[in-house]
């Protein structure tokens, strides 16, 4: 703790140059950490999906719905315990009027307000979700009224609903728009989930029932995916085969994969979206890794007679190497800091803007923020870096001789 | 009784296949108290066998004893405590480190002690008294003349209490009037503070105050 006067004060002999390498490492960590923290939570979004849980939606793509018969024909697949229709509805709370003009009638969605809402067949699809727990009386009231909806602990915290509450919903999906406005929901359940057994499992989530929305809409829509309960997680790849199989030369052909693949695919529908999160962090570290270097490098250079001097003085080869990697861990810990302050304050911004919210919600991301653990490994990689970046002009000033440098002055 | 004392000391530099013999078979004696200087043109070997005696380099062959010891014979890690421990170097460019204030300057051969940062604030203020520059504690190197600045340099030297000053040049880029301060400083420290003091110079005036005077010529010496 003695040296720290005089690595602060090495440090701030080119305050400049030691700012410009602090700021850069700290863009480094700032992006690391906001980036891992996403993955992260597309990790947790997985890790609470069940393996006995198969989807089964159309072979081409999400945005293409199935027949309702269907339903009944997976059902008669062997090893198929439970089928629901499970659509995602896309509603989002209507925009104020008097934000959108009081003689405006087109009532546009708010994205603002957007969290994830589905419709789905009440009672098989809770009971293929055990993990969300809805008392009972409040689970008879929401099947007995066709606008009833069971919503998330978080939901409820967020908008302040309680039992009874109606609000409102339109959907951005024009087949499941009414002609006389949006659609009136009635809060009449509220699930919670137990965090120590399904600590991942989401809470911000509302569903309501598909009969509401096959009504409603003239009897035209159809299923957006099936959810199939199997009684052998094992079999699972056999059991997607065959329900495949039954519509392989229809109209409307099927996949069927298991619920975590389902999540995994739409979360990264633009790609595969962990490597391409990963691929740029690695390139914005090892960037950082050579600029910081270049800064030591030069650093070390620049003070070659001070480093003879200090030998001369009694300082040990060990002792100089040390407040090398001293001074570049030093850079290291306060680029961290300052990027893991960033991170969370980005994400903080963006879970709390009601726009980019919305558009979090919408992929499961509404919770996104800054673990303890991603910001101590943001931490340790700003100390890698400054280790790694002091080490070589570490080991130059570990081997220099006392009569060179003072002969190169 | 010899403080230093070189015995048949080689020192050879190789570059490639090419040998280039600095000290030949060398033998030097300087007492405890004395103030010795060492005189000769340049590349004669007087800056080599200045290092050699403080230990921050040594002989091909041969024995040098500073303070009883044979640094000869010691590896990079001793030789670092040997030098902290027994000598003081005086440059002839100063060397301070500009960040630090002369106090901190003073300080940093103290940061190898086990003193507490009371103790070596006070040790470093004291070898500042000594040197007449109390009242420069704050100031930085760029805010001091050259005189100044090799003042404060003989006072990190003395500020661990060595028992051997080196200094090569130390009037070397200093105007006459602060040579004649320095040369009157480290003669105080060699009368009143018994420091042996081994001196390399072109100098004539620091030769004058020197109680003995060394001649080398290619790696020998002539008196």
């Amino acid at each position: 703790m003695k040296f720290l006067p005089y690595l602060l004060k090495h440090l701030r002999r080119n305050w400049f140059r030691t700012g410009l390498t602090v700021v850069a490492m700290a863009v480094c960590i700032f992006l690391f950490c906001t980036l891992q923290s996403v993955l992260a939570q597309i990790d947790a979004l997985l890790e609470a999906t069940s393996a006995n849980r198969l989807v089964t939606r159309h072979s081409v793509s999400l945005i293409f719905d199935l027949p309702l018969a269907y339903e009944n024909r997976i059902l008669g697949v062997d090893g198929v315990r439970r089928v629901a229709v499970n659509s995602w509805f896309g509603g989002s709370l209507p925009a104020k009027k008097e934000e959108k003009g009081a003689d405006d009638s087109s009532s546009g969605a708010d994205f603002s307000n957007f969290f994830t809402n589905m419709a789905v067949e009440p009672e098989p699809f809770f009971a293929m979700f055990p993990e969300y727990e809805v008392p009972p009386e409040q689970f008879q009231a929401f099947t007995q009224d066709l606008r009833g909806c069971v919503i998330g602990e978080k939901l409820a915290e967020r908008y302040g609903w309680k039992i009874g509450d109606i609000f409102y919903l339109e959907s951005f999906i024009p087949e499941y728009r009414k002609p006389d406005g949006p659609f009136e929901f009635v809060v009449r359940g509220i699930y919670r989930v137990d965090p120590v057994k399904h600590p991942n499992a989401d809470q911000s989530s509302m569903y309501f029932n598909f009969k509401y929305l096959y009504e409603a809409t003239g009897r035209n829509v159809r299923a957006g995916t099936f959810m199939v309960e199997i009684e052998d997680p094992d079999r699972a790849g056999d059991i997607s085969a065959k329900i495949d199989a039954l519509f392989a030369n229809s109209d409307a052909p099927t996949r069927t994969e298991t619920e975590q693949a389902f999540l995994a695919g739409f979360i990264s529908l633009a790609g595969n979206l962990a490597l391409l999160l990963n691929g740029i962090g690695i390139a914005v570290t090892f960037t950082i890794l050579l600029v910081v270097a270049n800064t030591m490098s030069i650093a070390v250079r620049e003070r070659r007679t001070e480093i003879a001097v200090l030998k001369t003085l009694g300082f040990t080869s060990g002792k100089v190497m040390g407040l090398v990697v001293a001074e570049s861990l030093l850079l290291g810990a306060l680029g961290g800091l300052l990027g893991i302050g960033g991170a969370r304050g980005m994400l903080w911004i963006l879970t709390h803007t009601p726009a980019v919210r919305g558009a979090l919600a919408g992929i499961g991301l509404a919770e996104v923020n800054l673990q303890p653990v991603v910001a101590l490994l943001g931490f340790a990689v700003a100390l890698f870096l400054g280790f790694a970046a002091g080490i070589v002009p570490a080991l130059g000033a570990y081997r220099a001789r006392i009569t060179e440098m003072l002969r190169t002055v | 009784m010899a403080m230093v004392d070189v015995r048949d000391v080689r020192k050879v530099y190789r570059r490639g296949a090419e040998e280039l013999v600095v000290l030949d078979g060398l033998n030097l004696q300087i007492d405890e108290g004395d103030f010795a200087a060492l005189m000769g043109p340049s590349g004669s070997g007087k800056t080599t066998l200045l290092n050699l005696i403080a230990g921050i380099d040594k002989p091909t062959s041969g024995d040098v004893v500073v303070a009883g010891t044979n640094v000869a014979t010691l590896n990079e890690t001793e030789l670092a405590e040997f030098r902290s421990r027994n000598v003081g170097f005086i440059f002839q460019f100063y060397n301070l480190i500009p960040v630090l204030s002369a106090t901190e300057n003073v300080e940093l051969p103290l940061l190898l002690t086990h003193l507490s940062k009371k103790e070596r604030r006070e040790r470093a203020l004291t070898a500042l008294r000594v040197v007449g520059l109390a009242d420069r504690a704050s100031h930085h190197p760029r805010q001091l003349s050259g005189g100044q600045e090799q003042r404060v340099a003989i006072a990190r030297a003395i500020v661990t209490d060595p028992r051997v000053l080196v200094a090569d040049e130390p009037t070397g880029d200093l105007d006459a009037k602060s040579a004649e301060e320095i040369l009157e400083l480290m003669q105080t420290l060699n009368q009143e503070h018994k420091k042996t003091i081994v001196v390399v110079t072109h100098d004539p005036r620091a030769a004058e105050r020197a109680h003995t005077q060394h001649h080398l010529e290619k790696g020998v010496l002539k008196d």
